[in-house]
């Protein structure tokens, strides 16, 4: 055999990286730059620069006539948000940082996994079956253009002042993303993959699960990606109304009884939140499609 | 091992104007036959072979494996496709025991077989790489394995080196040489290549386009085993000749047609 070489794989920023002649012509800034730290240092100079600014401009602890706080009063702020003691003072938010972080997430989590229960499978029916498309796509492609927002008021009379009407309105924001994405990833699966399982002798069951459902994985963690940043956003706007815990509501208290310090502290939290848990799943996409990792290599 | 009879064979693809992508074909061909179908693209000789794996169905005529019709497309006639088509997120090894697998074959009557032709196409080592670590040659070896694993009793190859260098393309030919004469299945294999067809087949069917049909069969009378060797012996050049004279002229015949 004339081919038995494999290609070998090159990790990311190889040429980069590499010792030796390359970086020999390279100067100093350059070699600053291509390294990680580099990068990193790179990315922070935009947001350093902007709170150094922020602090600096402002007088007493604050800008605008006393609207906005310096980010020295946001960081003391959330410190007694996150560790002050609780049930005492004048601060009703003081040592409630974690509980609240913790009811928000919950919700996401919730919402977001019947999300992903009813929206992959839905998805897969749509992209794959004719049948599926002509009883399914209509009904989604009516109630999507209503936005999650405009269904908070039917959330609250239905399910009342709780945690169910974030939930809901969670599922239901992600769910779109999601079936979307999962119908294109499942109508456009390489049609001789489907002709080899079926020569094979695969049934439509086993074309489901073991060609259509790994073909559209791609696919389905990119709507996984964008439903989860819509089930954030689902969560405060409703507990900003509908609900009487978790970041959303004490964003919304907080403004009411003019805590600016406590706003900027929340939305910085829903930001870290909406980070992580984001990285959680490209750290599960990762996972999950090491296939395709070892091809861009 | 199978016998496949065409009897008056068209496809025709209903669009405005209907397309007649094939016409009137007639083929016989017997149990462990080599029959290389060879033809300019678009001629409907990649619909004839769908039509015998059952992707597709004819409009007309009948198409008979053994003597009842073609139906479902299924193990008993293993399909190579050009680009292989081997499902990315499993690996060589996955890919190769995907058949017996969903016929619900006990992993210890599969295990053996598919072992041994990972090492007659020489995977042995590439078990756990997944298809895109592989040189499309080496794919192209895991699509043949992967058929020849389930013990199918026709081959429909189509085009199955068409996308590789020419160097590799040799090396694929003598290697299905080898294994074809180990197994002695039917084969029925689509090449636009004249010399491929010569080489490895019993019997090469130049088909003609419009009407899509096959045109002339002529036997390839070249001793077995046959290596690349073969490629550069008188009769080879002989039988080329044949071929190409009768190519010239089913492609002046469309063209006048065209006209």
């Amino acid at each position: 055999m004339s081919d038995t070489s494999v290609k070998q794989p090159v990790p990311d920023g190889a040429g980069l990286a590499a010792p030796g002649a390359r970086t020999l012509g390279s100067t100093l800034p350059q070699l600053i730059l291509a390294s990680s730290i580099g990068q990193l240092l790179l990315g922070l100079l935009l947001p350093v620069a902007i709170i150094a600014i922020w602090q600096f401009a402002g007088t007493d602890g604050s800008l605008f006539g006393g609207v906005l706080p310096t980010p020295d009063r946001v960081v003391s702020a959330w410190w007694v948000w996150a560790f002050g003691e609780t049930g005492m003072g004048l601060n009703p938010y003081s040592g409630t940082w974690f509980a609240n972080v913790v009811f928000s997430t919950q919700r996401v989590a919730q919402g977001f996994f019947v999300a992903i229960a009813v929206g992959v499978p839905a998805g897969i029916l749509i992209g794959w079956s004719r049948l599926g498309a002509q009883i399914l796509d209509p009904t989604v492609q009516i109630m999507r253009p209503v936005p999650i927002t405009a269904w908070l008021p039917f959330s609250v009379a239905v399910f009342g002042i709780s945690g169910f009407s974030a939930i809901f309105l969670i599922a239901l924001g992600a769910f779109y993303p999601i079936v979307i994405n999962t119908t294109q990833g499942a109508r456009h699966v390489e049609r001789n993959l489907i002709r080899a399982a079926l020569m094979m002798g695969a049934n439509r069951f086993d074309i489901l699960r073991r060609v259509v459902l790994p073909a559209a994985l791609p696919s389905i963690f990119t709507g996984l990606r964008i439903g989860l940043g819509i089930g954030w956003t689902a969560v405060i706007v409703s507990e900003m109304i509908a609900v009487k815990s978790g970041l959303g509501y004490v964003l919304w208290d907080a403004y009411y009884v003019g805590r600016m310090d406590v706003v900027i502290a929340d939305m910085v939290s829903i930001g870290v939140m909406g980070l992580l848990s984001d990285q959680l799943i490209l750290l599960a996409e990762r996972w999950a499609l090491s296939w395709r990792l070892a091809q861009t290599r | 091992m199978a016998e496949i009879k065409l009897r008056q064979v068209a496809k025709v693809y209903h669009a405005a104007t209907p397309i007649r992508a094939l016409d009137c074909v007639d083929l016989d061909i017997a149990e462990g036959e080599f029959v290389a179908l060879l033809g300019p693209s678009g001629c409907g000789k990649s619909t004839l072979l769908n039509i015998l794996a059952g992707f597709e169905d004819n409009s007309e005529g009948s198409a008979l494996i053994d003597g009842s019709t073609i139906g479902r497309p299924g193990p008993d006639r293993g399909v190579v496709f050009q680009e292989a088509a081997l499902f990315p997120w499993l690996t060589v090894w996955e890919n190769v025991v995907f058949g017996p697998k969903m016929q619900g074959v006990a992993r210890a009557d599969y295990e053996e077989r598919a072992r041994e032709l990972l090492e007659i196409v020489g995977l042995q080592d590439f078990a756990k790489a997944y298809p895109s670590q592989l040189s499309g040659g080496m794919r192209q070896r895991v699509g043949i394995a992967r058929v020849l694993v389930m013990r199918p009793r026709a081959l429909l190859m189509d085009e199955p080196f068409g996308a590789l260098d020419a160097q590799t393309r040799l090396a694929m030919q003598e290697l299905l040489l080898k294994v074809w004469e180990k197994l002695n299945t039917t084969v029925v294999f689509v090449t636009h290549d004249i010399d491929e067809a010569i080489l490895l087949a019993d019997r090469v069917c130049v088909m003609t386009a419009r009407p899509a049909r096959i045109g002339r069969e002529i036997p390839i009378e070249l001793a077995r085993p046959r290596s690349i060797d073969d490629l550069i012996t008188p009769d080879f050049t002989r039988y080329k000749a044949e071929i190409m004279a009768e190519m010239r002229s089913a492609h002046r015949q469309a063209e006048t047609q065209a006209a």
